[in-house]
């Protein structure tokens, strides 16, 4: 039981990680809290669906162009939609919320109800420590990896994450310090939802694609980005971990209960904030005026 | 302006003169979802039949019939659900009504339906509450019919019916003398009364519980629940899942090679999609279902094979919403009025042969449940293809196919 | 005599010609009323008196999470929870116990603000976003709660057959438009009293408001039990109007739902959240009455409400408001803007610099 509890919560935080770290990225830099994240990973795993089963592109191409495309669409809609009212910060908020349902009520439209899925990039499995792992699942958790590294080469390495990193740290002194603050949270938009993008591509293989799959995930995820500490990619990064973590040792110790692994890890995400406010790996709070 | 207002006029009167020929059959579904597609398409078909036959004779008069399209978005939203049911009644003068899926949003259309003492007949929702209303307050849900499913109860008997051949079958190709049995239900109310029912019965028809797991309806992995079940041993997997979880089991079984066989209830296996839905990694899931082209009744295999040709794909219970309107043309004509009073006192004791079941009505107005007539058939997914095992009396049955060790 | 019969309703007139119809916003409302109260006589159709009837236990819903959300800066992305807690709680107490729905519609808000004052306390040191997060969390856990004992809650059903309030359509819209009328007055006459501004210091800046010797802990927490308790009632009507309480009241979509009709209308206003329900409540009906496009009833809203955003980011009723009326630039009070001296003061009315809008909340 423990080797099977091991891995499956190190794969399903794996998924989490991609997710989370994204999402806490553009509120980091920009402060959007975008409620529409995931949908953007319900839009990748569609548009990767669509290529897939309607094309002869092979699954790389797909892939690269489902997030290539979806990369593309957030920052028109970013654009379009986000900074017009970035002045308002309860505006942006529910504008994230119309872009979700506006994704969501498409996807409806388009594909009808249905639940979808997608072929398995890479078939088999592989039985490691007594636990038979689909291919599919070690794929993702490399995905995963590398996407990290590269978010983190990207950000402690590059003039561009320069830029990010102090846009985070003080938007104004950012901005008197010449950085173009607009463009900045562009990019950062960029980045964030491509990660939701690849994850909507390497994860929808494993799941059923349907236009309700961001609300479950959506949920997950917030409670990952607030344990962890809002903003904060480590945190992220470990909240990742524990959520998964929590969930499988849910359903191993409690398979009767395997129902109750949302609410449990977000009772866990309630303990933690009652125990640190601002999550694990969060700032203290300096007051904002 | 002055034109549209002459058109609009000419549409009224055309509708008010066209109202006296017609009788108006509201369909309520979530229409964007299979379920709702099946409930229009079943009741299409009705209707073109029964119009281009000269319709129905009500005392006498032909009658022409009208469905009304109503979306109830039950999925999203109850509220929106009795929305529907009023603006059928109240603005489109629906006579009849046809369908609902979800139970607690059909709970809540049900109470407006018989505010205006209206027929509804239930096409989706199989929970036993809907019936006990009309046994506990009989004046008031007598206007209550559910013409499919089974209630949850006496899908129950369907199950271990099936389950006594399957596990027969597994003594004998595996030589062992209590099959192993995993039940795998998503966490929900009406799968309370089949776990105890598996709980008590399984022991007795000498196979061994291995342990309960319980996602939620909505979860999309089941990977851990799996390993889990693959650890237990377990031979059977007895499946109790009506949401996407389904084709979660369904594919994952088969991602992961497991050896053994799921029978159940999974309402996603039960649509043409599923297959593909599981990237064809279903194979041998097995499920309780209504239609397959097989002679439950002289009309199925015609029926199927229409619903085929028109939609390209073939029809799930819901589609029932066809047997509806022919039992309620039966009657109508039996009556000669389309009074509902007279209708339910007619209903309660018509027997109807349908596409896909042969019907009669309990004192709760839910099906009377029989073997070869109300309790359905188990089908199971061989190579893409969904294949009939059961009832064996019924002519055109396979075999079914256990994984290979 | 005479006199004596005619003295209030001259009063009555000229109240209303001196307070009300001075000002376009206060002539909207007071016709509002008037419209809401007369319509069951001047056309009582059932169909549009549901509609209005569930528009009216929503308006109280979204008024409820304006004093929070609004007013305190407690943006609140669990407000279902009070909703779903109102209904099942009047729900298990007039299905188990047999009382009067009269009755346990008060029980329902009570156990509503009892749950905002346990949510309150949760959330006393959370702060911005990190609360809006958090708080999302609470109605998902009472829902993984409801599916852990279905003896109890009903499950996935939840609980139906319940008893109404009243019998015909009449009376149960009467009973909704006045609860509402009340509740949403009551609520708008609290944000408005000095109660009111203590919540608006504590939004804009908590630390100085807890410098200057107010209680800010307390505060929030009485807000959240207030906030609670109708939106607890509204749920209760609602459980009673449909007669079945089910867990669809503590879902997503509804704490996503109340949000959106909290910005869009305006926040801080009360009204704004009101109008807002008033506006795109009956308008997602009516787009689901069409046949060929009733199933895009949502895209459309959301569509409608990004538009409206685009131009009016503070709301919408905000917006509307300063289009038809100016604030004197010395004391304060609103002037319908077809005037060129203030109505009480005298001063000139100047056109309000372009740009020079405040900003809600802080940066």
């Amino acid at each position: 039981m423990l080797q099977d509890i091991l891995v499956t919560g190190l794969v399903n935080g794996g998924v989490y990680a991609l997710l989370a770290i994204g999402f806490s990225l553009i509120f980091g830099v920009a402060r959007i809290v975008n409620i529409a994240h995931t949908a953007f990973y319900m839009l990748a795993a569609y548009c990767f669906y669509t290529l897939l089963t309607k094309t002869n592109l092979g699954f790389v191409l797909s892939g690269l162009i489902a997030v290539g495309a979806v990369t593309l669409f957030s920052v028109l809609c970013y654009r379009l939609v986000i900074e017009p009212v970035r002045e308002h910060e309860a505006a942006v908020l529910i504008a994230t919320i119309a872009l979700a349902l506006i994704f969501q009520e498409l996807m409806l439209f388009s594909f009808g109800g249905h639940f979808l899925g997608i072929p398995s990039t890479l078939e088999g499995s592989v039985r490691l420590l007594g636990v038979s792992i689909p291919y599919q699942r070690l794929l993702i958790l490399a995905v995963a990896a590398a996407m990290l590294a590269i978010v983190w080469y990207l950000l402690y390495r590059t003039r561009l994450g320069l830029a990010i990193r102090a846009t985070a740290n003080d938007l104004e002194v950012a901005n008197l310090m010449g950085m173009n603050v607009h463009r900045v949270a562009m990019a950062t938009v960029a980045i964030s939802v491509s990660l939701a993008a690849v994850a909507g591509v390497v994860v929808a293989p494993v799941f059923v694609v349907d236009p309700f799959m961001w609300l479950a995930p959506l949920v997950t995820m917030l409670a990952i980005v607030v344990l962890g500490g809002l903003g904060s990619l480590k945190g992220s990064l470990i909240g990742a971990l524990i959520i998964g973590y929590v969930e499988a040792i849910t359903v191993f110790a409690v398979p009767a209960g395997a129902y109750l692994k949302g609410a449990v890890a977000l009772l866990i995400m309630v303990i933690v904030l009652l125990a640190r406010p601002e999550g694990l790996f969060g700032v203290a709070f300096e007051e904002e005026r | 302006m002055l034109r549209m207002l002459i058109v609009g006029l000419a549409a009224c009167a055309t509708a008010l003169g066209a109202q006296a020929q017609t009788i108006k059959i509201a369909i309520l579904g979530p229409m964007s979802f299979v379920q709702g597609e099946n409930h229009w398409a079943g009741a299409e078909m009705a209707r073109d039949e029964i119009n281009q036959a000269g319709g129905v004779s009500v005392g006498g008069k032909r009658m022409q019939i009208e469905l009304i399209r109503a979306d109830t978005n039950e999925m999203t939203s109850v509220p929106d659900a009795t929305n529907a049911v009023e603006r059928v009644i109240t603005r489109d003068k629906a006579d009849f009504l046809i369908g609902g899926f979800r139970s607690e949003a059909v709970l809540a259309m049900q109470e407006v339906a018989m505010d205006y003492k209206k027929i509804f007949l239930g096409a989706g929702a199989a929970h036993s509450k809907l019936g006990a209303n009309v046994e506990a307050n009989y004046e008031r849900y007598k206007y209550w019919f559910r013409y499919t499913p089974t209630k949850d109860v006496d899908l129950a008997r369907t199950l271990f019916a099936v389950m006594g051949s399957i596990g027969q079958q597994i003594r004998t190709e595996l030589k062992t003398d209590t099959p192993k049995v995993a039940l795998l239900a998503e966490k929900a109310v009406w799968t309370e009364g089949l776990i105890a029912a598996a709980q008590k019965n399984l022991p007795a028809m000498k196979m061994e519980v291995v342990g309960l797991w319980q996602p939620s309806a909505t979860a999309t992995d089941v990977t851990a629940e799996l390993s889990a079940i693959d650890r237990a041993g377990a031979q059977i997997v007895f499946t109790m899942l009506s949401g996407p979880v389904g084709i979660s089991v369904g594919r994952q079984m088969g991602e992961r090679n497991m050896k053994a066989v799921a029978w159940g209830i999974n309402v996603e296996g039960q649509k043409d999609e599923f297959w593909k839905a599981a990237a064809g990694k279903a194979q041998f899931v097995s499920t309780l279902d209504t239609y397959a082209e097989v002679e439950m009744t002289p009309k199925t295999i015609p029926f199927v094979q229409a619903f085929k040709k028109r939609y390209n794909k073939a029809p799930t219970y819901n589609a029932a919403t066809y047997d509806a309107i022919m039992f309620l043309k039966a009657n109508i004509e039996q009556v000669g009025s389309l009074d509902a009073d007279k209708l339910v006192a007619a209903m309660e004791k018509a027997e109807h042969v349908g596409t896909g079941s042969i019907v009669t009505f309990d004192k709760r107005h839910d099906l009377v449940w029989a073997v070869g007539k109300t309790a359905g058939i188990a089908v199971q997914w061989q190579d893409g293809q969904k294949v009939p095992f059961w009832p064996p009396s019924v002519k055109g049955m396979k075999p079914f196919k256990l994984p290979a060790r | 005599m005479h006199t004596g019969m005619t003295y209030p309703l001259r009063r009555a007139w000229a109240e209303l010609k001196n307070e009300v119809l001075v000002l376009p916003s206060r002539t909207l409302v007071f016709l509002w009323v008037v419209a809401l109260l007369a319509l069951p006589a001047v056309y009582g159709d059932a169909y549009v008196m549901r509609i209005l009837t569930m528009t009216c236990i929503f308006a109280i819903f979204a008024a409820s999470w304006d004093l929070l959300a609004g007013y305190t800066g407690q943006v609140n992305f669990g407000h279902a929870l009070f909703f779903g807690a109102g209904a099942y709680a009047s729900a298990l107490l007039s299905l188990k116990l047999g009382l009067s729905p009269w009755l346990t519609i008060w029980a329902g808000a009570a156990v509503a603000m009892f749950f905002g004052f346990v949510v309150g306390y949760l959330c006393l040191r959370l702060r911005g976003s990190y609360l809006s997060l958090a708080t999302l969390a609470f109605p998902l856990i009472a829902l993984g709660l409801l599916f852990a004992f279905p003896d109890f809650s009903g499950g996935e059903l939840g609980i139906s057959g319940l008893r109404r309030l009243a019998l015909t359509p009449t009376a149960n819209y009467y009973l909704a438009v006045l609860s509402m009328l009340a509740i949403v007055f009551g609520l708008w006459l609290l944000a408005d009293s000095k109660f009111g501004i203590v919540l608006h210091a504590i939004r804009d800046d908590e630390v100085a408001a807890r410098a200057s010797g107010i209680n800010t802990l307390r505060y929030k927490m009485v807000v959240f039990a207030i906030s609670g308790a109708a939106a607890g009632f509204s749920g209760a009507l609602f459980a009673h109007y449909l007669r079945v309480a089910g867990p669809s009241t503590l879902e997503v979509a509804l704490s996503f739902q109340v949000v959106i009709w909290g910005i869009f209308g305006g926040a801080a206003t009360i009204y704004g959240p009101v109008a807002a329900v008033f506006i795109l409540y009956p308008l997602t009906e009516w787009l689901g009455s069409f046949r060929a496009f009733g199933e895009l009833r949502l895209l459309i809203f959301a569509i409608i409400v990004l538009l409206v955003l685009l131009f009016m980011p503070r709301g919408l009723t905000p917006w509307v408001r300063d289009k038809i009326e100016t604030p004197c630039p010395r004391c304060k009070q609103r002037n319908g803007s077809w005037r060129s001296a203030c109505r009480l003061c005298g001063v000139t009315l100047q056109p309000e610099v372009p740009g020079a809008q405040r900003l809600v909340g802080h940066q």
